[in-house]
């Protein structure tokens, strides 16, 4: 197998006592389409699971899975075999995914985005795809005080610089 | 000269605790709680500047965000900022002040000889004098009239503040925490919605904080305490809320705390907003009036109560209103020796009975006649039906007070006069909006209590908010007085140096000539006048000013009408609205994934959009002049390898795939074959090109579709747009797979026997991978996508991968090729490349361009429609003189081709825009000359012709040959070999 | 000025890119009616007040939809009459 390399091999994880970041690589990421709802209803019965609405996210025995559009998914799993019109397209290489923890990570996420973050606002299990550094980023609340943010890899390190500038000036307040 | 003393007790003030700071080189003493405009005033300092154009001594005008005059510059080096209201300026250690406007300093300043040229500076100065009929006159007086005029100065060092800005939201936002802001906050707050109470002082209270009353100083503790107890409330004190915006939204920015040098902006959405903005105190107008220690009567409360600040031992009120009698009251108590100019016949009767208790002498119908002391109040003359000469060491006047109604104007609601309180209040509030307070001339302390808690219980109404509320307990106060105002402005209006507005040294006569001259707008005057500019914004002098006119036009101050509320209301340094957005963060940066090899193997990069890209590689020389011919050289005689991860890729996928790029493409691509790439060309609308690019058949239903690095984000939102707004039957998905692939071009002679050697399983014959043929392989367990296509006319592949294993990738292809001598190239050479070879490019498709301008009209499908079919035949699209591709050779070897130049026939006059200009530029290694691209009116049509290149900017001229822009192998032998 | 996704919910206006008016139509794709295209692409109203718009939700879901607003005001408001 070819050597896989991420966009911010140059990036060490920031940490400090309320606050951390890093790298969270060696993920895989298929997304899915469709077209009507019968194949959304057929999906659904490969998958075992569907989140409705998008923003919403399912687990599923394939995975977690992410409601990117009103006829679209992502897959973090192993695909079932499907029959019917859905189209994969495999995304594993196009995000960086940097995870965000500690008491300040929604502190820190006001100082990136246009997005309410307050915890009765922003639960897990909830994620939002927004921009950061005029670039977009899907940000996922997987616990209390943890997020993984998905970054265009082409821009990875420079929104992980963005992020890590406004984490200097929070901790060191 | 002193005019205030220190009170041995009370205030507001922190004794215990001598903070030193440094005024103008010298050192002196405030106390925790102290500004340093009541520092200066406790350390004798009364003048504390020198006016705008005049070069007047001043003193401090009030103790607020109002202030005009006390203006300091603080701070030093990076960190130096200009135009810092004293009176809003917290005293700290470290503290830095300089005074402004005064040289060498405010008490010998050797300007104020303007002081007594001052006719020569009314309304309108500047405009008459330098901009005349001679104009130019202007341009050479500007700088030396900036000089000398003006206020402080920004420095051009680099700041070293930290200065963030992030987002908020919450459902109510109050602004301002006096008795209204504080009964408002506690209000919502018991609501538990989110709530925020933002207070420009540093302290919360407002007016509270000028007052003596122990109840209400109770009642305002205890709501503070409760406030800063509830989890859902934020309590944000030195925050100014700069501006109201569209959807709800404000701009607040928060002061840096002293001794920290973090300012923050927070951008604000809020459900409601609850204005408890207050009023700000008005000058009355007369000669004199801006001699040091003439100041408004609330602030020589405030200094007196809050600052423990007396004046030394006599005072004169003049007021036109009830409200100052408050100020005098707190002066006699403290023992100063009080007398009252009365503007109004007579005040209200239980004044009268308390003046006469504290031995407070009352003149009747008595205004101001003249201030003597040029740079302290001595005495002052009364005028009107008493004249009687008065010594004194501080005049407070009161000229009513103005409701706050800039932020309330922004939404563009105009302010409305309120004949009842002589002033203008804001106009019928926007959804969501509420006020309370004073803001509305509601001016007593239970006014202004029970006010907030109703709009606050208004305000939860209006978001839905449903369970019951906890009343709000009012301070245990007597009734709210009247406040009895008269609308009597000054009495000496017709005097010579009776200020209007302090900051911008505009005086009554200015106005009145504005007038006389036919400036009868308010706006007119504000521009010909300068009244209201500044860093202050004419806060105090707006009303006198716009009761001025409106008397002298016989209108209504309501028809006079005000000039427009904007945002910012306080001056805000670019910085803070800029927040991390600057240097290295000023925009995201855009990095291949083969970024990291190319930095850590000699690459020099360069921007490109928001791209880094290897430009080229320091095997090739040290600089871009040489290097990139040599990495030319090297594609032309062998083979090399360059990135072009940056060309935006697009997954389209579907049944209706074929039919879709069909639409798009000017050419055909319904019966492009499996494993077959085309080049196509699409075009807006308006039959304009939009890009070109390579498109990949991979699959029944899946083609990768390649374009321009410009253009990529164009492309895709533009095949979205069409999908979902206009043709959603067509069962297409596209995805940007910009970021999922990488790629490599592997170009030259050499490039088959290279990829032969990175993948001998793989068959690169003419046969198995012909020219335009695609083929996805799996290579050590990752997808490889091998393209046969050539940008720079020589045989070459293009080789992509899934972006996690393009770094690999290249290094495993570099490895195969090393004993055939393959190298890197970069952007400089992979451009020139393309230049002799006459591929149009990212210079070239400028969306001015139609398909035949770019010699492509042969690509036009003639059968099938295609977008922008029908707009391509204008006529104007179709005209012969339009400007069309074509190549340059330079005929001159010691002269520089340059892009951009001018293009000129050679028997023209070189003037105007010429006939066509230069898009590319390069060397040539083939022609071992330099070659350009360029558009040029008929084209091709003029083939062998000699012309022009002008370059204007440099004064250069030379001679070009117009040729065929397919500098080499026009027959295509080596894309085929 | 905040935009409403119907996807995402409302969201900063900077996510979003703007596409111009929605109310007229389209032409048929392959009408080769020239005067029909003109009209479409070059001739339409500018108008002060309510307006029917085409947005896309471009850093957010990447869905394109259409607004109405009232471009003197900045408000947003219900479905097309």
């Amino acid at each position: 197998m070819l050597d896989a390399r991420s966009a911010m091999a140059s990036a060490k994880p920031f940490v400090s006592e309320a606050l951390t970041l890093r790298e969270a690589p060696d993920f895989t990421i298929q997304q899915l389409s469709w077209f009507t709802t019968a194949d959304e209803k057929s999906l659904k019965q490969a998958l075992g699971a569907m989140p409705l609405r998008v923003g919403s996210t399912a687990e599923s025995d394939h995975g977690l899975l992410l409601r990117i559009g009103p006829r679209q998914l992502w897959c973090f799993g192993k695909l079932p075999e499907f029959y019917g019109d859905v189209l994969v397209t495999p995304l594993s290489s196009s995000r960086t995914r940097i995870e965000v923890a500690g008491a300040k990570s929604r502190d820190l996420l006001t100082h990136c985005a246009a997005i309410d973050f307050h915890e009765n606002a922003f639960k897990p299990g909830h994620f939002v795809m927004t921009g950061i550094h005029h670039t977009p980023v899907t940000i996922h609340c997987i616990a209390e005080n943890q997020f993984h943010l998905y970054a265009l890899r082409t821009f990875g390190l420079s929104v992980w610089e963005w992020l890590v500038d406004a984490s200097e000036g929070l901790t060191n307040a | 000269m002193t005019a205030f003393r220190r009170r041995g007790s009370g205030g507001r003030i922190d004794r215990t605790t001598t903070i030193p700071f440094t005024y103008d080189g010298s050192r002196l003493f405030g106390h925790g709680g102290d500004t340093l405009a009541s520092a200066l005033l406790a350390s004798g300092k009364t003048l504390v500047g020198r006016s705008f154009k005049y070069h007047r001594p001043r003193g401090f005008l009030s103790a607020g965000v109002e202030e005009p005059n006390g203006l300091f510059t603080l701070g030093e080096f990076g960190r130096t900022e200009p135009n810092m209201p004293g009176t809003l300026t917290e005293v700290h250690e470290g503290l830095i002040a300089k005074s402004q406007n005064a040289w060498p300093s405010p008490d010998f300043d050797v300007m104020a000889v303007n002081s007594l040229a001052s006719p020569l500076f009314g309304a309108g100065f500047y405009y008459k004098t330098f901009m005349g009929p001679f104009k130019r006159s202007w341009m050479f007086y500007e700088p030396f009239i900036r000089k000398a005029a003006g206020l402080g100065r920004a420095t051009e060092q680099t700041d070293t503040a930290r200065y963030d800005v992030i987002n908020g939201f919450c459902d109510v936002l109050v602004v301002g925490a006096g008795p209204a802001g504080l009964a408002t906050a506690l209000t919502a707050s018991r609501s538990g919605l989110r709530v925020v109470l933002a207070e420009l002082d540093f302290e919360l209270g407002g007016s509270l904080l000028s007052g003596t009353n122990e109840s209400l100083e109770r009642w305002r503790k205890s709501a503070i305490e409760e406030l800063s107890q509830q989890p859902n409330t934020r309590i944000l004190a030195r925050t100014v809320v700069q501006g109201l915006y569209d959807g709800n939204q404000a701009l607040l920015h928060t002061r840096a705390v002293p001794g920290s040098v973090a300012s923050r902006s927070e951008s604000l959405r809020f459900k409601t907003i609850i204005h408890c903005s207050g009023a700000i105190e008005r000058p009355l107008v007369f000669h004199n009036n801006d001699r040091p220690g003439v100041m408004l009567a609330g602030a020589v409360r405030t200094y007196l109560n809050r600052f423990a600040l007396a004046p030394l031992k006599q005072a004169v009120v003049v007021t036109n209103n009830d409200s100052a009698y408050a100020t005098a009251f707190d002066l006699a108590e403290a023992d100063v020796a009080v007398t009252i100019a009365e503007l109004r016949a007579a005040p209200s009767g239980d004044l009268l009975a308390r003046a006469a208790q504290l031995g407070i002498a009352i003149f009747p119908n008595t205004g101001i006649a003249d201030v003597v002391g040029t740079k302290q109040v001595q005495q002052v003359k009364l005028g009107g039906r008493h004249s009687v000469t008065i010594d004194c060491d501080v005049l407070a006047m009161s000229g009513g007070w103005s409701p706050n109604v800039h932020l309330t104007s922004h939404g563009g609601i105009k302010p409305r006069y309120d004949e009842k309180i002589a002033g203008f209040v804001p106009g019928e509030f926007a959804a969501a909006h509420f006020g309370a307070g004073s803001v509305l001339g509601e001016f007593g302390i239970l006014a202004a209590v029970r006010g907030g808690e109703a709009a606050a219980r208004a305000s939860l109404e209006f978001i839905g908010h449903k369970k019951s509320v906890k009343a709000v307990e009012p301070p245990p106060i007597r009734d709210d007085r009247a406040y009895g105002i008269s609308s009597v402005w000054g009495t000496a209006s017709d005097a010579k140096k009776a200020f209007v507005d302090f900051q911008n040294d505009v005086t009554a006569k200015d106005v009145r000539s504005t007038h006389q001259e036919g400036y009868l707008s308010v706006e007119h005057m504000k521009r010909y006048t300068t009244l209201g500019m500044g860093t202050d914004q004419g806060k105090t002098s707006n009303i006198n000013a716009l009761a001025m006119m409106a008397d002298l036009r016989g209108l209504s101050i309501q028809e006079t009408g005000t000039t427009t509320f904007r945002p910012p209301y306080l001056p805000l340094t670019i910085g803070a609205l800029a927040g991390r957005s600057v240097g290295h963060h000023f925009r995201p940066t855009r990095r291949s994934p083969m970024h990291d090899w190319h930095e850590s193997h000699g690459a020099t990069f360069i921007e490109a959009g928001l791209w880094m890209r290897a430009w080229y590689y320091d095997w090739a020389g040290p600089s871009p002049e040489t290097a990139y011919v040599k990495e030319m050289q090297l594609v032309r005689k062998g083979v090399g390898i360059a990135d072009v991860s940056t060309l935006g890729k697009i997954d389209v996928q579907g049944p209706g795939a074929a039919e879709f790029l069909n639409r798009v493409y000017v050419n055909g691509f319904a019966k492009l074959a499996v494993g077959k790439a085309r080049y196509g060309v699409m075009l807006n609308d308006d039959g304009v090109v939009l890009d070109d690019g390579t498109t990949s058949h991979i699959s029944e239903n899946q083609f990768y579709l390649t374009t321009t690095t410009a253009q990529a984000g164009e492309v895709m939102s533009w095949l979205e747009y069409l999908l979902q707004c206009h043709w959603p039957d067509m069962k297409v998905h596209v995805t940007s797979l910009t970021d999922e692939w990488g790629g490599m071009a592997v170009s030259g002679p050499k490039s088959r026997e290279t990829l032969q050697l990175a993948f001998p399983e793989t068959d690169f014959s003419n046969e198995g991978l012909p020219y335009m043929g695609v083929k996805d392989i799996t290579f050590d367990g990752a997808t490889v996508r091998i393209l046969r296509l050539s940008f720079s006319g020589e045989l070459a592949y293009e080789v992509h991968c899934p972006a996690n294993f393009a770094i690999a990738l290249w290094e495993h292809i570099l490895r195969a090729g090393e004993p055939l001598g393959i190298k890197p190239y970069g952007l400089e050479a992979l451009a020139s490349l393309r230049i002799e070879k006459g591929h149009v490019a990212g210079l070239e498709l400028d969306h001015r361009n139609t398909l035949d301008d770019l010699g492509l009209g042969k690509m036009a499908a003639k059968e099938k429609p295609f977008i922008g079919k029908e707009l391509r035949q204008r006529e104007n699209l179709q005209a012969p003189e339009r400007r069309s591709l074509v190549g340059l050779e330079l005929m001159e070897p010691d002269k520089k081709l340059r892009g951009g130049s001018i293009l000129f026939a050679a028997t023209d006059e070189i003037k105007g825009h010429g006939r066509g200009y230069v898009t590319s530029v390069t060397w040539s290694t083939e022609l071992q000359k330099f070659i350009a691209l360029g558009l040029y009116q008929g084209g091709l049509e003029h083939e062998g012709e000699e012309i022009i290149a002008a370059f204007p900017l440099k004064n250069e001229q030379a001679r070009l040959k117009l040729v065929s822009p397919h500098f080499i192998d026009k027959e295509g032998a080596r894309l085929h070999a | 000025m905040r935009i409403p996704c119907p996807h995402c919910g409302e969201r900063e206006v900077s996510e979003f890119r703007y596409g111009g008016d929605a109310s007229r139509v389209r032409p048929q794709h392959g009408t080769g009616d020239l005067v029909a295209w003109h009209d479409y692409y070059f001739t339409y109203d500018n108008p002060k007040g309510p307006h029917t718009e085409h947005w896309q939700h471009v850093l957010g879901c990447r869905q394109w939809f259409t607004l109405r607003r009232d471009t003197a005001t900045n408000e947003i408001l219900g479905d097309a009459p």
